[in-house]
């Protein structure tokens, strides 16, 4: 909503956006593409559940390499999604709001994120 | 943010609250995976039929979608602004959740039964 006589400046290029505003900004892309993958994770446990076969077929599925960016893309954002929520949960709380407190969580986060996907990954592979 | 004309604290307290169950799912379940509870079919299916598990997982799906809808909501109206673009959005969006939610508690139903 521009209002007239206010400066907007949105040049994205130029726009250094500070670690925690990283963070944020994974949060809501993360939760955007668990939103987008909700309907393959019914589907997945749909088979899963049918019968025997389907459960095998639904592991080889899932662990096949066609399936890995996917299963890494959706692995990275339930991690990432999981952290940075509760480091906002944590903030809503007023903990951890000063400067430099935020920065450092905002880095565990983004650290955080990454690790947790390739544990997960290793749980499910 | 435009939030004009709308609710803003409710959907905030349920979008925390919805967070916190769904994290603590998360993690149960993850836990159950590495003690073996997907190992093979028959486990698989008993343990998410168990009556306790069939309860926390449709729990879970409802947090989920109601987690989701809030979250989509706030993104389309950061983003989408001429109304009726943003009419359509939020209401795709409605049906889409709503058809999910639909099809897991049928999921859930048959795997009970069968």
């Amino acid at each position: 909503m521009r209002r007239e006589g206010r400066p907007v400046f949105l040049n994205v290029l130029q726009i250094r956006l500070p670690i925690p505003g990283i963070v944020s900004f994974g949060h809501r892309i993360s939760g955007v593409l668990l939103f987008l993958a909700i309907p393959l994770s019914i589907y997945l446990l749909d088979r899963s559940l049918h019968d025997p076969q389907g459960f095998s077929d639904v592991k080889a599925l899932t662990g096949s390499i066609l399936f890995l960016p996917v299963l890494l893309a959706l692995l990275w954002s339930l991690s990432h999604h999981l952290l940075a929520g509760i480091r906002f949960l944590f903030i809503d709380i007023d903990l951890g709001v000063d400067k430099p407190t935020a920065r450092k969580t905002a880095w565990g986060v983004l650290g955080g994120g990454v690790v947790l996907a390739l544990i997960l990954l290793g749980v499910w592979l | 943010m435009s939030r004009r004309g709308l609710q803003g604290q409710r959907p905030w307290i349920f979008q925390r609250l919805t967070a916190i169950y769904l994290a603590v799912y998360f993690v149960y379940f993850i836990v159950a995976l590495l003690a073996g509870a997907g190992a093979d079919y028959e486990s698989w299916r008993a343990w998410l039929t168990h009556p306790l598990m069939f309860t926390a997982t449709g729990l879970f799906f409802g947090a989920l979608l109601l987690h989701a809808w809030i979250g989509v909501r706030d993104v389309i109206l950061d983003y989408v602004h001429p109304f009726a673009l943003r009419l359509t959005a939020l209401t795709l969006v409605g049906l889409f959740l709503l058809g999910c939610g639909l099809w897991a508690l049928k999921v859930l139903i048959l795997a009970t039964l069968g």
